[in-house]
C-alpha cells in the first residue's frame, strides 16, 4: 500500500450563501496523478485553492506529507507546486525573467535557480522563447510557461488547475507529454479538467465533482465499467448516468 | 532577501514604463516651470533707466553711465531727445534721464554740472527706484570730484605732476569702492521668498505623493493577475511579501526625488554637499511614508479603480493642506488642518533645509511625524491585509 501523501477531510467552503465546496474528503497516494472531474463551478478551483493555502477552509482539514493546512501551513507550502487555472505571469518579463522570479520565491538560489529555470523550460519546449517577454506569447505558449512556473524548485506534488484548457493541440500534446515525464520521476499530481479523455488517458484514479461534493470516486477503467462495458462507455456517459445532465451545457 | 528580489523587479517595471515615468519626472518640471515663469520676475526689482545723452563724446557723462549700467538690475536704455518727448507726452514712458550738452566739459573745469530728471506724475513705482540709484551715483561722483579738487589744492605748489595725482587718486577711489568703508549688505529675514524655495519643495512632495497611486496599484495589480495568489502559495511570507512593496515604493519615490533635486541643484546650486545630503535623508523618510501609506490603501481597497479613487482623494487633501502652492502661516483658520498633512512637514523640512535654515537636529519633530507614519502605516496595512478576503 503506497503512503498517503495528500489528505483531505471535509472540506467545506462558502462564499456568501453559495456553498463552493459542501464536505469534500480525499486521499491522493505519493507517485500517483489524481483527477477531480466536474463541471463548471463544481468546485474544483476553490478545493485546489484551500489545499495550496491560499484559501482558508470554513471546515475540515487537509495534511500535505502530513503538515496540517491549517496549522502548518509553511510547511505545507515548501511540499507544492501550483499551476493555477487563470494564468499567473508577469507579463513584462521574459520567460526566462518569470522563472527565476518565482523560483527565487520557492527558496533557489545562486546558479541552481538558473539551472532549473533552463531545465523546465526545456520541458516544455519554450527554451527558444527563453529571452522573451511573455506578454507577447501564444495562449498555448503561456500555457505551458504557466505549467513551468509550477516545476520550479521541485516541488513533491503537483496542484494542476485544468493546465490544458483553450490551446492548441500542439500545446496540449507537450503539456500531456510533461505529465506524463513528471509521473516516471515519481511526482505525485491532482489534476482537474473537465475533458474525460483527458482524464482517462492521464489519471491513476479520478473524483467527479458536481456541486461542491464529490459524486463518484475510482479509476476511470472502474468506473467505467459501473455502467457498462469499459471498452464501449466513456466517463462522459458515467456523469450523464450519475446527474443525468451533460458534463458540458 | 525574497523581500529584496520583488522589490527589484517592481522597480524594473517602473523604469521601464515610459507614461509612469513621463508622470512622476516630466510633469513635475514642467509645472514647476510654469510657476517659476509666472512668479519668477516679481519678487526682485528689475527696472530700466531711459536715457539721453547729450553729451556723447564726454568722459565724465561715459563714466556715469558706465557707473549706471554697473547696478544690478538696472538696466540703460538710450534714447533720442525727440523720442524721450514723444514717449512722455503719451506717458508711455514716466521718467527719463538727460544728460546735458557740456556736461563734462563743466565738471573737468570745476564748474557745477547738473543732471535732469524729467518725470510724468510721480514716475511710477519703478521710476522712484530709478531716482535714486540715479542720485545715489551722482552723489557718489559728486564725492569723487570734491575729493580730488582737495587734494589738489592741498598738494598746489608742490611740484608734483598732475598725472601722477590723478592716477594715485583713481586707484585710491577704485579700492574704496570695491570695499567701503561703509557698505550696505542685504539680508533676507526668514525663508528665502523666492520662487524655487516657495514651490519647489511642494511640488516634489506633491508628485512623490502622486506616486501613492502606483504603490496602491500594484498589490492589486498582482491580485488581477493572479501573481499575487501565486506568490501565496510559495515560500515567501507576507511580511517578505510587505517589505518588498515598501521598499520598492520607498526606492520609485526616492529615485524621483533625487533626480529632480539634482536638476535643481544643477539649474539653481540650492545646496551645498551636506545640505545636499541632508535634503536627501528627508527625501528618503518622506518616500518611506508615501510608501507605507500606499501599502495602506493597497490593503483597504478591492479593485484597482477602488485604490486609485481613495489615493487621489487623499492625495488632493494633502496636497491642498500641505501648503504646496501658497504658504499657511500660523495664524490661519487652515494652520490647524495643514498639520494633518504629510505634506506639511516634508515641505517644512524641505524649505528649512534650502533656506539654510535648518540641520536634521533641527528637524527632529517634522522627521519623527514622517517616522511614525511609516511605522503606523506599515502596521495598519499588515493588519488590513490580514482581515480582508483573499489576504492572509
Ligand atoms: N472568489 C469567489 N467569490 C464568490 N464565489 C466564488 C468564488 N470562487 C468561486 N466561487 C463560486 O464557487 C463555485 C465553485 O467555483 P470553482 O471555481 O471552484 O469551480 P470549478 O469547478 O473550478 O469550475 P471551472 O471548471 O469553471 O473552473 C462557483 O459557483 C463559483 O461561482
Ligand atoms: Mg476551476
Amino acid at each position: 500500500m503506497p503512503e498517503e501523501f495528500l489528505v483531505a477531510q471535509d472540506l467545506h467552503k462558502s462564499f456568501s450563501a453559495d456553498k463552493a465546496v459542501d464536505g469534500v474528503s480525499f486521499t491522493i497516494h505519493t507517485g500517483e496523478i489524481f483527477g477531480l472531474l466536474g463541471p463548471n463551478g463544481a468546485g474544483k478551483t476553490t478545493t485546489i485553492r484551500m489545499l495550496s493555502t491560499v484559501l482558508e477552509p470554513d471546515r475540515g482539514d487537509a495534511t500535505i506529507g502530513g503538515h496540517s493546512i491549517r496549522r502548518d501551513a509553511d510547511a505545507a507550502r515548501k511540499l507544492i507546486g501550483v499551476c493555477p487555472q487563470e494564468l499567473a505571469l508577469y507579463q513584462d518579463l521574459s520567460a526566462l525573467a518569470n522563472m527565476i522570479f518565482f523560483g527565487r520565491m520557492v527558496g533557489l538560489t545562486g546558479k541552481e535557480v538558473r539551472v532549473q529555470a533552463m531545465a523546465h523550460l526545456e520541458l516544455v519546449g519554450l527554451t527558444e522563447k527563453a529571452k522573451s517577454k511573455v506578454g507577447k506569447f501564444s495562449g498555448g505558449m503561456k500555457r505551458r510557461i504557466n505549467l513551468a512556473i509550477a516545476l520550479m524548485g521541485h516541488p513533491e506534488l503537483l496542484f494542476l488547475d485544468e493546465p490544458t484548457v483553450g490551446i492548441d493541440p500542439q500545446s496540449r500534446n507537450n503539456i500531456y507529454q510533461t505529465i506524463e515525464d513528471l509521473r516516471d520521476k515519481g511526482i505525485t499530481i491532482l489534476y482537474t479538467t473537465h475533458y474525460m479523455e483527458e482524464a482517462d488517458r492521464l489519471c491513476d484514479r479520478v473524483a467527479i465533482m458536481d456541486g461542491g461534493k464529490i459524486i463518484a470516486m475510482d479509476t476511470p477503467h472502474q468506473l467505467r465499467s459501473r455502467i457498462g462495458s469499459p471498452e464501449t462507455v466513456t466517463l462522459e456517459d458515467v456523469f450523464l448516468k450519475l446527474t443525468g445532465r451533460n458534463l458540458r451545457d | 532577501m525574497r523581500a529584496l528580489v520583488i522589490a527589484f523587479r517592481e522597480v524594473r517595471t517602473y523604469l521601464q514604463d515610459t507614461a509612469d515615468l513621463a508622470f512622476s519626472l516630466l510633469l513635475p518640471i514642467a509645472i514647476f516651470t510654469l510657476m517659476y515663469a509666472a512668479f519668477g520676475g516679481q519678487l526682485l526689482f528689475q527696472g530700466t533707466a531711459h536715457v539721453v545723452n547729450e553729451d556723447p563724446e564726454g568722459i565724465y557723462s561715459t563714466l556715469f553711465l558706465e557707473r549706471l549700467r554697473g547696478i544690478e538690475n538696472l538696466e540703460v536704455k538710450l534714447l533720442s531727445s525727440k523720442e524721450a518727448e514723444e514717449r512722455l507726452d503719451r506717458s508711455d514712458l514716466l521718467l527719463v534721464l538727460r544728460v546735458p550738452k557740456g556736461f563734462s566739459n563743466r565738471l573737468a573745469s570745476g564748474d557745477p554740472a547738473e543732471l535732469i530728471l524729467s518725470q510724468r506724475g510721480d514716475a511710477g513705482q519703478e521710476g522712484q527706484i530709478v531716482v535714486s540709484l540715479v542720485r545715489a551715483v551722482a552723489e557718489e561722483m559728486g564725492e569723487e570730484f570734491k575729493v580730488r579738487e582737495q587734494v589738489a589744492r592741498a598738494l598746489a605748489g608742490r611740484n608734483i605732476s598732475q598725472e601722477r595725482t590723478e592716477t594715485v587718486l583713481q586707484k585710491f577711489m577704485d579700492r574704496e569702492r570695491a570695499n567701503p568703508i561703509l557698505g550696505v549688505q542685504e539680508e533676507l529675514v526668514g525663508t528665502r521668498p523666492d520662487p524655487v524655495n516657495m514651490f519647489l519643495p511642494g511640488i516634489i512632495t506633491m508628485f512623490v505623493l502622486f506616486a501613492i497611486t502606483l504603490n496602491a496599484r500594484t498589490l492589486l495589480e498582482e491580485r488581477r493577475e493572479g501573481t499575487l495568489e501565486r506568490l501565496l502559495t510559495t515560500q515567501l511570507t507576507v511580511g517578505e511579501l510587505f517589505t518588498g512593496k515598501f521598499l520598492a515604493g520607498l526606492a520609485r519615490g526616492f529615485l524621483q526625488t533625487l533626480i529632480l533635486l539634482s536638476l535643481s541643484q544643477v539649474a539653481f546650486h540650492l545646496f551645498t554637499p551636506l545640505t545636499f545630503a541632508e535634503i536627501l535623508i528627508v527625501a528618503l523618510i518622506f518616500a518611506a511614508a508615501v510608501s507605507a501609506l500606499g501599502l495602506v490603501i493597497a490593503s483597504v481597497a478591492r479593485t484597482e479603480d477602488g485604490a486609485i479613487w481613495i489615493a487621489v482623494f487623499f492625495t488632493m487633501v494633502m496636497v491642498m493642506l500641505g501648503g504646496t502652492f501658497f504658504s499657511i502661516s500660523q495664524g490661519s483658520p487652515l494652520y490647524p488642518l495643514s498639520r494633518i498633512s504629510i505634506n506639511t512637514y516634508a515641505n517644512d523640512a524641505f524649505k528649512a533645509i534650502i533656506a539654510g535654515e535648518g540641520s536634521l537636529t533641527h528637524l527632529r519633530r517634522e522627521l519623527g511625524i514622517m517616522a511614525g507614519i511609516i511605522i503606523g502605516g506599515l502596521g495598519v496595512g499588515r493588519v488590513f491585509f490580514r482581515i480582508m478576503p483573499g489576504g492572509r
